[in-house]
């Protein structure tokens, strides 16, 4: 079932056939329905005014029968009261009565006791049908006193002729015995009193066979019962004068059957439809005459209506045929129609495995399927114009992800790599991680040497993605070229906050953290811009005071404050952006700065606050905490930890000259004394002492306005590492080490004199270091003692 | 600091003595002031004697090329030693300069 169900689904030509069917079947039977339904009216009222007719017929036959009887009867009844004195003429008459009607049965003229004297008792002139003649004898006798019989009573009875229900009739002679049913009529002499009655039988047969003998249907059968519903006249002929119309009733009640019956013996003419043993059946019914019988047909409903259903079903199997026909017709007409779709389809089909030029079938046809194959070669073109659209979007997406790959890389490369460990440094350890949310981002994070001061800055640019990554790499180039001639963070930051601002169409900003850490004493200078207070981990766990400046790129003409802390030996500072803080898990729970201060907490007491342990951990916490979720912001973190060791101090000396370069020799005397003592190798000592020169010279000529004296103060220290030559002077402020580094590479007409000394400087010391202290430049060259081999 | 200027085969030579450093520039430079008005000859320092120079001594020599340069006149820097020759290498001046 399911699978025809499934095949009426898949094809539309059975569909659209089904339905075509199904309403013109719905037509046909209303349409013959209704033909039928009317026609049997029609064949129904034909056959009752038919069965009418032959039922009145009849009736009228029968009754004509009757009259004739009872005229008959009347004509010999006035013979015989004419002459009433003569037996023989009654036997002529007796005779007469039958000769001149064949029809009639018997006729009885019979007479009181002893009324023909000379006759005796009985007296009855009884004329019979027998064979081809007629027999005439005395009827009465011994054996047959007929005054006892109804139909000599009955007339006296009732006072009238009458005629009798029907009886058995008993030919003693023949031995037979005839149901018949008797006119009789008393005679009267002249003085009115009874003499005798004239009694005329008919045959209840031969009424049968004259009522019977019109048939409307050849299988219906016509009936008559008596006044108490006996049955005369039956085609069965066992039911004759021993059943009454309600013999059967009594077993099985049947209220039709007993109805029809009172009518019949009311004297009611009719029609009835009902069921007589088991057959629909239509009964007409009419009483004969004044005989109080009753007669009716009875046509089975098979007759009337056999020919009409034999051709309504004739019709039916007619129309039902046509309709299969119908449908195989239609289904081949339709499939045929859609032979073209069926083609579209496979071209269709075609197309979809990849051959977009495929060519459509051209059906030439102006109809539906026309357009729909036009639509389709519309939609074909289509469809190759936008898979090229496609293929260059998607190269071009590619060759933009391959481009943010790349831009990732720089962005990368741009970070520095190299992180300072306990190897190459003994007074700073540092590490930093950036892990960007996409391929590039906004986060940043720098740190350089420049003598002896570690620069380090972290930031945060407002969003993400490929703005974010341009801006940074912009603060971070920015950040080195103003911190290059800044030496302090808080001038740092606004340098670089007003040279981003200026060119911040954007409206983009970022935090930022810079800080300058004084390798030699620990000291670290800061300026905090709108970014989170980093860690320090050192003797517990505590953050870094900041102040609350606003983000960089914001508003050109903000000053930002400078901080300071003392960074004690064995401290780490930890900074990171929010994108640790804001870490997100899959539940949109935040990492928070709880869990940082608990996870650097535990890292100091198992005594991992290492840059790389302490960032080790922490971004095995955020992994841990955020699980499968994508990673929102981020994630930036640096670490730089202040190990240096102050060494014992071996030496100090100290020297002090007036601002007048013809001290140098002093000066040169000094450091050459010094540097011996501490066994320099003389080359050593030689860069040594033109460094020395230069830096003091400096100092001589600009710290102090022209022609005004004033002190340089020359410190020597040294442990057993290296030598320190402090230059201090009260002259205004003047960093040496943010001068413009010197082209070596120029050529002779364009070299300059200016910054040689300090280019010379730099070369020749390990390290030199300025700082502002209490009005004073202190300005320190730092050296490690390179031993003369011997 | 001792400076000897006096020509010899044609070319002008100045011979330093001592120590170059930035207390003796000025009356250096003024001793040697004669080579800026050298034309069409070459010009020699001889810096065997010279133990010490520091950026005040490379200022002048830088002066003194660039103007008899100007007038076509090579400069020669003659017998250098290890520190004086380190001072030039640091500054780039070992570029700028021909040795002999």
């Amino acid at each position: 079932m399911k699978k025809i169900i499934a095949y009426i689904r898949r094809k539309l030509s059975v569909r659209v056939s089904l339905w075509v069917v199904f309403f013109a079947a719905v037509i046909f039977n209303v349409a013959l329905g209704f033909l039928f339904y009317q026609a049997r009216d029609a064949v129904y009222q034909e056959a009752v005014s038919r069965a009418m007719q032959i039922l009145d017929k009849t009736s009228l036959r029968v009754e004509g029968i009757l009259n004739r009887v009872e005229v008959a009867s009347n004509m010999t009844k006035w013979l015989v009261q004419r002459h009433p004195d003569k037996p023989d003429s009654i036997f002529v008459y007796s005779r007469g009565m039958l000769a001149n009607n064949p029809d009639f049965y018997n006729c009885s003229i019979a007479f009181e006791p002893y009324y023909f004297k000379d006759r005796g008792l009985y007296f009855s002139a009884y004329t019979k049908h027998v064979a081809d003649t007629l027999r005439t004898i005395q009827g009465g006798s011994d054996h047959y006193q007929y005054f006892y019989s109804d139909w000599y009573l009955m007339p006296q009875l009732l006072e009238r002729p009458c005629w009798t229900e029907p009886y058995m009739d008993l030919d003693v002679a023949t031995n037979t015995s005839e149901m018949v049913t008797s006119y009789c009529q008393a005679i009267k002499n002249h003085e009115g009193k009874m003499i005798g009655v004239i009694n005329v039988s008919l045959s209840i047969s031969w009424l049968s066979q004259t009522i019977s003998a019109t048939k409307p249907y050849p299988h219906s059968y016509s009936i008559m019962i008596g006044r108490g519903g006996t049955y005369f006249v039956h085609p069965d002929t066992t039911k004759i004068t021993r059943q009454t119309i309600f013999t059967q009733t009594m077993e099985q009640p049947d209220t039709a059957l007993t109805a029809l019956g009172h009518a019949m013996q009311r004297g009611e003419e009719g029609m009835k439809h009902m069921e007589l043993n088991g057959v629909d059946c239509y009964v007409f019914y009419k009483p004969l005459g004044q005989t109080g019988c009753s007669m009716a047909i009875v046509c089975p409903e098979s007759d009337i209506f056999g020919g009409f259903d034999r051709l309504r079903n004739s019709v039916r199997a007619i129309v039902f045929i046509g309709l299969l026909l119908m449908l195989y017709l239609f289904i081949r007409i339709i499939t045929r129609e859609l032979q073209p779709l069926r083609q579209l389809a496979d071209e269709a089909e075609t197309i979809a495995s990849g051959q977009f030029d495929a060519t459509l079938p051209d059906f030439r046809r102006v109809d539906e399927i026309g357009q729909l194959s036009h639509s389709f070669g519309n939609m074909q073109q289509s469809l190759v114009k936008y898979i090229e659209e496609l293929k260059n979007t998607t190269a071009q997406k590619a060759s933009i992800e391959s481009d943010l790959r790349i831009a990732s890389d720089i962005q990368m490369g741009m970070l520095p790599k190299q992180f300072p460990t306990k190897a190459d440094r003994d007074d700073v350890v540092l590490y930093a991680s950036l892990t960007p949310a996409k391929e590039v981002g906004g986060d940043l994070f720098d740190f350089y040497f420049r003598d002896e001061k570690l620069f380090f800055c972290i930031g945060d640019v407002s969003g993400k993605g490929v703005p974010a990554s341009l801006f940074m790499a912009v603060t971070r180039s920015t950040f080195r070229t103003v911190s290059a001639h800044e030496s302090m963070p808080d001038r740092i930051v606004t340098t670089m906050n007003r040279t981003i601002a200026d060119m911040n169409k954007t409206h983009m900003f970022v935090t930022l953290f810079v800080g300058v850490l004084d390798l030699p004493t620990g000291r670290m200078y800061y300026c905090n811009a709108g970014h989170d207070a980093p860690l320090l981990v050192g003797a517990g766990v505590g953050v870094l005071t900041c102040d609350a400046n606003i983000p960089v790129g914001f508003l050109p003409s903000w000053k930002y404050t400078l901080q300071e802390a003392h960074i004690f030996t064995g401290t780490t500072i930890l900074l990171f952006t929010d994108g640790l803080t804001e870490a997100m898990d899959g539940a949109n729970n935040q990492f928070q700065m709880e869990r940082v201060n608990e996870v650097a907490a535990r890292a100091l007491t198992d005594q991992q606050q290492g840059p790389h342990e302490l960032i080790g951990r922490m971004t095995e916490a955020v992994h841990e905490f955020v699980g499968d979720a994508e990673q929102s912001d981020d994630l930036t973190m640096m670490a730089i930890q202040y190990i240096r060791q102050q060494s014992d101090v071996r030496m100090r000396k100290s020297i002090v000259l007036p601002n007048d370069t013809k001290e140098v020799p002093r000066l040169n005397a000094f450091v050459s004394d010094i540097c011996e003592d501490l066994g320099f190798d003389p080359n050593v000592a030689a860069d040594v002492k033109v460094a020395v020169e230069e830096a003091v010279v400096n100092v001589m000529k600009y710290a102090y306005p022209p022609g005004k004296p004033g002190d340089v103060t020359i410190e020597a220290a040294s442990n057993d590492i290296r030598v320190k030559f402090t230059i201090i002077d009260s002259g205004k402020p003047f960093d040496p080490t943010v001068q413009a580094p010197v082209d070596t590479t120029l050529s002779a007409t364009e070299r300059t004199i200016g910054g040689l000394g300090i280019h010379i400087m730099r070369q020749n010391m390990d390290s030199i270091n300025y700082e502002r202290m209490d009005n004073l430049n202190v300005l320190t060259l730092r050296k490690k003692i390179v031993k003369a081999e011997n | 600091m001792n400076v000897t200027i006096q020509e010899q085969d044609g070319n002008m030579v100045a011979i330093l003595v001592g120590n170059l450093d930035t207390s003796v520039a000025a009356e250096t430079e003024k001793a040697m002031s004669p080579l800026y008005n050298v034309e069409g000859k070459n010009i020699i320092i001889d810096c065997t004697g010279l133990a010490y120079i520091s950026s005040a001594g490379l200022r002048i020599f830088l002066s003194i090329l660039q103007i008899t340069k100007e007038k076509g006149c090579h400069v020669y820097i003659k017998g250098i030693n290890d520190n004086v020759r380190a001072v030039f290498t640091i500054t780039g001046f070992s570029n700028i300069f021909e040795f002999v």
